[in-house]
């Protein structure tokens, strides 16, 4: 012990003590290329990504340099002029259009179907019902698009019909003819890519609801709290980040949806603002389908560049999603 | 502290007469008179649903909850006839799906069908010639190898995510995101420039490409967590045994996030397996067996329904439904293994019970 | 808002409790006098969490819960046809063994958050604020941060705030589910001289593993036990003094003597 008190006016020193340089690195040959291999799996992600935009970009730079800016706000597309004009604003627009019918429809639908299931239903019936979403989630779109013509297309017809007879003077439900029969219009795709997507807003809902911390909700439920209550004023300010991460998710998924809609849909080179009844306008990636089978060489190119601005707009999206969920929940454990 | 009947009905749920008399007319008088009311008038059924059943059920309902427990009655009642409601309204949208997928899928439905390719068939050719069998030993090859080299890729991206000190896990998380946002048809697009500017031809094999992309993510997202999952503490114990780094990711880890990953990789050929944007742009379709991925026409289950989907012909609208209905089948049967391998894995990590020790 | 309610006698009566088949509960005979606080003591897994949720009807929330018996406030069964859950809470609130605050709120508006989930209206917001948060003890140390989040509280502060929010709803009786086994001990000195300020408005009752506290806060004490596999119920119950320094029963003796649990 007498040592110590030695040391301590021996050790007085300024500098503070070394740090020692420790890795966890490979610790044998076999594990070097373990790790080389994982290293050059990750770096294909990024390959990958350059792949994609480098070939999109080769072969879309003809139509781009060719028509310039025009082609993202004009609404001409004339394959037999020449030069060749390729415009697909009123595309663009359509897809969001109906892409936020889609949000608009679904949103409200899932969420209350992941109230449903996680605070009303048993146990046993919770369960089925979960069971039977996750599995629509997963449904591929091409059954949606078949189950869309033939089955649902009636009935949103006739709900058409009936907005358009008792609201019609609503700009909105405006139509230029009620002879048609109320076929191919916006309000129709935006249904059924809602359907598309209720599953996978629904899935996400109700794990954010399930996975809420039980002792915030009994802690309402013991201060007083209704169901009504609870709901307001825990659960939905708690769960809001992550819902609207999921409902921006959904639309992503709706704006690139191709074929669910492609056969309900009318394309017309004409913007279709917000006549949500009228058969106008269109979605780029319905268009993208509809024009390949004849496509010349030139158009091919003016497709894929519309394809790259619709992987763009998909971006923005998911990049917008995730901003969103983060900031939202700043207490969140993960 | 002696053990007593537990009795049947609990105090909380004792409801005195008048109130269940008035939950029962609440339930039932706003359905018989929209009823009566769609019954007389000739009023459209959807009008009706939304214009007079739905406002009458939630005043009747609000009014039982006012009587009830006073004015937060009132919001509660709203609450539970609105959800109800919707709920309703979007459930029977889904199973709708399923109910027709069924009930006409089932009409092409035969051995015939599933066997059978489509090289003599016209369109009217009755239903007891043709089938998906051309389509369906094309979507297992052009999936098949798709899943074949994901797989791989997608693991050890997971492994890179989970296992590696490198600095750059939130860009290739990123990147992955971003990958997972690529529309499908884009990803037709993109395989379709990659031929067109290397001059390929069109074949399986390009699909399987466009696939991949489509793929990717999903798997690799999926083994992520299931790696993730699996107690830090055992890979520790291995380390502390003299283990190098691969030795305990073969020997433990990997036996332990099993059901995880044999799940991604069946949630990753779920995601793929019905699209169609992109196999329509990169593989020629063929009404005959095509056993060659790598040159040459092919069919698929996707291409297959889109093909006969718009037909004015009612033996093609019936095969359209029952290729769907295998499609379905198929999806679901990749999703019951996946619900099957979850469900066991968590009986056997369940403790065996022991006495409560609280 | 001034006047603060008149404390009450709570009561249980023949409380038995299942889980689903499971009896885990047997015959719980407990009066909890006005203004005076009542520790529950006793070895993990006996029942004491269980049965202080009878008494606010916060166990009927868990699937496949049974009860028998009746609790009475004021001499009226909360069970019966005069009351419903929500108004009982309103009444006897709960401060839970892990501190809760709502994490999208203020510190102000948690203290407010009860008042406005049981549709409550609020006049003088800003009184109700201070004068909750005094009672807590915590006003002094959160009284220039108001509108701060809540959970930038440390844990201590955090339960001493959900102890305010439920004061806010002025309960006639309050709850405490082991309110300090997950706080520090310069916290939980601070939540124990709180509860002896409190008891003289309210009337309290509190699980506490923990026998020195249970000797400095309260008034008197049950003791909780359960042999395996039979239900739990309690072994004996008298004043504090009583239990610790002179029990009748030799269990109680052994258990507050160290002997197990």
């Amino acid at each position: 012990m007498g040592k110590l008190q030695g040391m301590s006016e021996a050790s007085v020193t300024n500098s503070a003590p070394v740090r020692r340089k420790l890795s966890a690195g490979p610790l044998s040959i076999g594990d070097k290329w373990f790790f080389r291999t994982a290293s050059i799996a990750a770096n294909f992600s990024f390959v990958l990504v350059l792949l994609i935009l480098i070939f999109l970009l080769i072969q879309a730079l003809p139509a781009i340099t060719s028509q310039g800016l025009p082609f993202i706000y004009g609404t001409e597309w004339n394959n037999s002029k020449d030069p060749i004009v390729m415009q697909i604003g009123p595309m663009i627009w359509g897809s969001v259009l109906i892409g936020a019918l889609g949000v608009v429809f679904a949103t409200p639908l899932a969420i209350s179907l992941a109230y449903l299931i996680v605070f009303m239903l048993p146990s046993r019936s919770a369960k089925a019902a979960t069971t039977l979403v996750d599995l629509l989630a997963a449904l591929p779109s091409v059954i949606l698009g078949l189950w869309g013509l033939f089955v649902f297309t009636p009935v949103a017809a006739q709900w058409s019909s009936l907005l358009n007879s008792y609201v019609g003077w609503f700009p909105l439900f405006q139509v230029s003819t009620a002879d048609n029969g109320f076929l191919g219009s916006p309000f129709i795709a935006g249904w059924i890519v809602a359907i598309m997507i209720v599953p996978i807003i629904t899935s996400i809902t109700r794990e954010v609801f399930s996975q809420l911390d039980r002792d915030l909700i009994n802690g309402a439920l013991a201060l007083g709290g209704s169901r009504l209550s609870v709901f307001r004023r825990v659960i939905f300010p708690t769960s809001s980040g992550a819902v609207v991460g999921g409902v921006l998710l959904g639309l992503g998924r709706a704006l690139g949806e191709t074929v669910a809609i492609f056969y309900v849909l009318q394309l017309s080179f004409d913007f279709n603002w917000a006549q949500i009844l009228e058969p106008k306008g269109g979605a780029v990636a319905s268009m993208i389908l509809s024009k390949f089978g004849e496509a010349s060489e030139e158009e091919v190119s003016g497709l894929i560049a519309a394809g790259l601005v619709l992987f763009i707009l998909t971006l923005g999206i998911n990049f917008l999603a995730s901003v969103i969920v983060n900031r939202a929940q700043p207490w969140r454990k993960i | 502290m002696s053990f007593a009947p537990r009795p049947s009905v609990q105090p909380w749920a004792r409801v005195n007469k008048s109130r269940k008399s008035q939950i029962f007319l609440a339930s039932v008088l706003p359905l018989t008179l929209s009823a009566l009311i769609v019954f007389f008038t000739g009023l459209d059924q959807n009008l009706a649903l939304v214009g007079v059943f739905l406002p009458l059920q939630l005043v009747a309902a609000s009014l039982v909850g006012f009587l009830a427990f006073g004015r937060r009655g009132v919001g509660d009642s709203f609450l539970i006839v609105l959800v109800v409601f919707l709920s309703t309204f979007v459930l029977v949208l889904l199973v709708s799906v399923i109910v027709s997928l069924v009930s006409q899928g089932a009409k092409a439905f035969s051995w015939t069908f599933l066997s059978q390719n489509n090289i003599y068939v016209a369109n009217t050719t009755s239903l007891d010639f043709g089938g998906v069998g051309h389509a369906v030993i094309g979507t297992l090859m052009i999936v098949g190898l798709t899943t074949i080299v994901t797989v791989p890729l997608g693991l050890a991206m997971a492994v890179y995510l989970t296992q590696s000190q490198s600095k750059t896990k939130g860009l290739v998380r990123t990147l992955t995101q971003a990958i997972s946002g690529l529309p499908s048809v884009v990803a037709g697009l993109f395989i379709m420039s990659l031929a067109l500017t290397l001059g390929w031809e069109r074949s399986g094999l390009l699909g399987s490409m466009a696939l991949l992309p489509l793929m990717l993510p999903t798997v690799a997202r999926v083994a992520e967590e299931a790696l993730r999952l699996v107690p830090v503490d055992l890979r520790y114990a291995a380390l502390a045994l003299g283990a190098p780094n691969y030795r305990a990711f073969f020997q433990v880890i990997l036996p332990a996030a099993k059901s995880g990953l044999v799940t991604a990789i069946l949630l990753g050929v779920a995601r793929i397996i019905g699209e169609t944007a992109p196999l329509l742009l990169t593989v020629p379709i063929n009404n005959g067996t095509s056993w060659n991925i790598f040159s040459g026409n092919m069919m698929t289950l996707p291409a297959y329904i889109y093909g006969y989907l718009a037909s004015v012909f009612e033996p093609s609208q019936n095969r359209a439904w029952g290729a769907a209905l295998v499609l379905m089948i198929l999806v679901a049967l990749l999703f019951g293994a996946t619900r099957l391998l979850s469900r066991s894995k968590s009986l056997k990590s369940k403790p065996t019970k022991q006495k409560a020790s609280k | 808002m001034n006047s603060l309610t008149k404390a009450s006698t709570l009561s249980s009566e023949n409380i038995s409790v299942w889980f689903g088949q499971r009896q885990v509960l047997s015959d719980v005979n407990l009066v909890f006098p006005a203004n005076k606080v009542t520790a529950l003591i006793g070895p993990s897994g006996c029942g004491k969490s269980t049965f202080i949720r009878t008494l606010n009807r916060m166990h009927e929330l868990i699937p496949g819960a049974g009860l028998a018996g009746s609790v009475y406030l004021d001499g009226e069964d909360i069970y019966g046809e005069e009351f419903d859950a929500v108004s009982v809470r309103i009444k006897i609130g709960m401060v839970f063994q892990k501190p809760n605050p709502f994490p999208t709120m203020t510190i102000r508006d948690n203290i407010l958050s009860g008042l406005r989930l049981s549709g409550r209206k609020i006049e003088s917001a800003d009184e109700v604020v201070e004068t909750s948060l005094r009672r807590a003890s915590i006003w002094n140390e959160v009284k220039d941060r108001l509108n701060d989040q809540a959970i930038s509280l440390s844990g201590g502060q955090q339960q001493r705030l959900c102890i305010a929010r439920s004061l806010a709803m002025n309960p006639q009786v309050l709850l405490m589910d082991e309110p300090c086994s997950a706080l520090d001990p310069g916290s939980t000195r601070r939540i124990e001289e709180t509860i002896k300020e409190l008891s003289s408005s309210m009337t309290i009752v509190i699980v506490t593993h923990n026998m020195q506290q249970a000797q400095r806060v309260s008034d008197q004490t049950a003791f909780f036990l359960a042999d395996d596999n039979t239900p739990g119920g309690v072994v004996e119950f008298g004043a504090t003094e009583q239990i610790f320094n002179g029990p009748v029963d030799q269990r109680t003796n052994d258990y507050v003597n160290g002997h197990f649990g």
